[in-house]
């Protein structure tokens, strides 16, 4: 029983091995293919770390006007706020509050002390402000503009047409890169298949022969099933090398962010670990998938 | 053991390949059956061995109809009978013991018992030193001597040997008709051998049956070439 169950492991392994050149062939096909497919996976998940990153910064101010700035009228205005479909939070900010930010984000020391009277009572020129968080950044414009409705409010901003745009033109590279990495994956099966399945057919005459000493469909497919995963295995292990120790590397010489803090790239932990598991994933299906259509197919042809 | 009723084989290409075929031949017995190029030899190899069907009539071997079989009893099926072809047919890249060996793992045979069985196979096709050779590096008699040691390691009641002399010089053919014959002697094997080798026939004299243009010209209990020696 056990050795029934290990007989294809171990015959997969000599198919390997005996086919050393064509299994070689078949290993640098799936590697360069999950290679590609590792590369576009990173550039595309990286995209969507990019764009979530850019929708969450961009937050809409809303000053409250004078006239409204009662405790009571706040918290309606908030209320209010907060039920606009898409809105995540809504933060507020007094305008001893606005008017220190302010201070702190002048460089100059000499300018700061130009601000010094303001901070006493009454003399604070700032509006008290929402800052509202949307959970989709292509609705900055819309959720803005239901905003502008709510009484007792005197101005309302979100970086204007630049900052949506920016998001869509991120959420179209995301798209082009999942639609790339799809197309690639799909391409990589297709090529991975190909060469096995050249690899089967030089190997046809095999099977004919097992045939004819009476071996049974189930028992000739069994080895070259595990021969498809081993291959694929083998064909892995590069890639996910290249991806583990690679986007490490990258991380570390970029210092976790491309051009600016904006662009944050993905943690490799657990991103690194998540995409070389994929990458494997991918190989032994891919290995057993083209194993077992061209061993099928050559198996059905006669009785 | 074989039993041909009525049989007749059209391709789907329209070649009528056999006509009205009567055949039998028991238990024990060494057939030659012979014939020129398209006279249905081959189509009654692949008839018996299962890989075709009859048009009509029945081909029964060791009480089973094989035109009856499904797909999936065709391998099983072929584990009772032998098989020789005049291309040897052994898996390049295994050893002759693999080779060998490889027709016994299908039945699920005991590993020990592989090794024995296989042992005495090469033994009595006078091969017992090439087990771990490949069949590239074996002369062609020795190669269908391997293919034999294959066919019988799984003693079956019947062996079909398909031009099993067919690629080998005079020397070499007479080593395998007494490697078929000592088969025949020793297991009581029946063996049906197809051949167009007029010195073999000859030489080894046995029931021949001649086939011509799908016909069943003579059938011969003394032997001997009766055709046009082409």
């Amino acid at each position: 029983m056990i050795s029934r169950f290990f007989r294809p492991v171990v015959e997969g392994f000599k198919g390997v091995w005996r086919h050393a050149a064509m299994s070689l062939s078949s290993i640098f096909s799936v590697m360069m293919s999950l290679i590609l497919v590792s590369l576009m996976m990173m550039f595309t998940f990286n995209v969507r770390r990019f764009t979530q990153g850019l929708e969450h910064s961009i937050q809409i101010a809303v000053t409250v006007d004078y006239g409204h700035e009662a405790a009571e009228e706040e918290d309606r205005m908030a209320l209010a706020i907060k039920d606009i479909p898409g809105v995540t939070t809504v933060t507020f900010s007094s305008k001893d509050d606005e008017l220190e930010y302010y201070i702190n984000s002048v460089a100059n020391e000499e300018a700061k002390k130009l601000f010094e009277p303001y901070r006493e009572d009454g003399k604070n020129p700032m509006h008290d402000a929402f800052y509202v968080e949307v959970d989709d950044g292509s609705r900055l414009e819309e959720i803005t503009h239901q905003i502008e409705q709510i009484e007792g409010v005197d101005e309302v901003e979100y970086g204007g047409a630049s900052a949506t745009k920016l998001v869509s033109a991120l959420n179209l590279v995301r798209l082009i890169g999942m639609g790339l990495t799809g197309a690639l994956s799909l391409l990589a099966v297709f090529l991975i298949a190909n060469t096995i399945n050249t690899t089967i057919e030089n190997r046809s005459m095999e099977l004919g022969i097992m045939r004819n000493v009476g071996a049974k469909n189930s028992f000739i497919r069994g080895p070259f099933l595990i021969e498809g995963i081993i291959i694929g295995l083998l064909g892995s292990i590069v890639p996910i090398l290249m991806t583990y120790f690679g986007y490490r590397y990258l991380y570390g010489i970029t210092g976790g962010h491309l051009v600016s803090d904006m662009f944050v790239l993905l943690d490799p932990e657990p991103f690194a670990k998540q995409l070389s598991l994929a990458l494997l994933a991918m190989g032994v299906f891919v290995g057993f998938l083209g194993s077992y259509i061209s061993v099928t197919r050559r198996l059905r042809w006669k009785r | 053991m074989i039993e041909c009723t009525d049989v007749y084989k059209r391709y789907r290409n329209g070649v009528n390949a056999l006509y009205n075929i009567n055949l039998r031949i028991d238990q024990g017995e060494f057939v030659y059956v012979i014939g020129p190029t398209g006279s249905g030899k081959s189509t009654l190899i692949k008839l018996l061995d299962g890989e075709e069907v009859p048009t009509k009539g029945t081909v029964k071997v060791i009480g089973i109809d094989v035109g009856r079989l499904r797909r999936s009893q065709v391998p099983v099926y072929r584990r009772n009978i032998g098989v020789v072809f005049q291309d040897y047919r052994l898996l390049p890249t295994f050893t002759v013991f693999e080779n060998i060996a490889y027709a016994l793992e299908v039945i699920g045979m005991d590993k020990t018992l592989i090794r024995s069985r296989v042992r005495g196979v090469l033994n009595l096709v006078g091969l017992d030193d090439k087990g771990n050779a490949f069949p590239k590096e074996l002369s062609g008699g020795q190669q269908q001597r391997v293919a034999i040691a294959r066919a019988i390691a799984n003693r079956p009641k019947v062996l079909i040997a398909d031009e099993p002399t067919g690629n080998l010089d005079p020397t070499m053919s007479d080593e395998i008709m007494s490697v078929l014959e000592r088969i025949n002697k020793a297991y009581g094997t029946t063996i049906v051998m197809v051949t167009h080798d007029s010195g073999v026939v000859n030489k080894h004299r046995k029931r021949t049956v001649a086939l011509e243009y799908g016909h069943i010209k003579a059938d011969l209990p003394g032997g001997g070439y009766i055709l046009d020696d082409k």
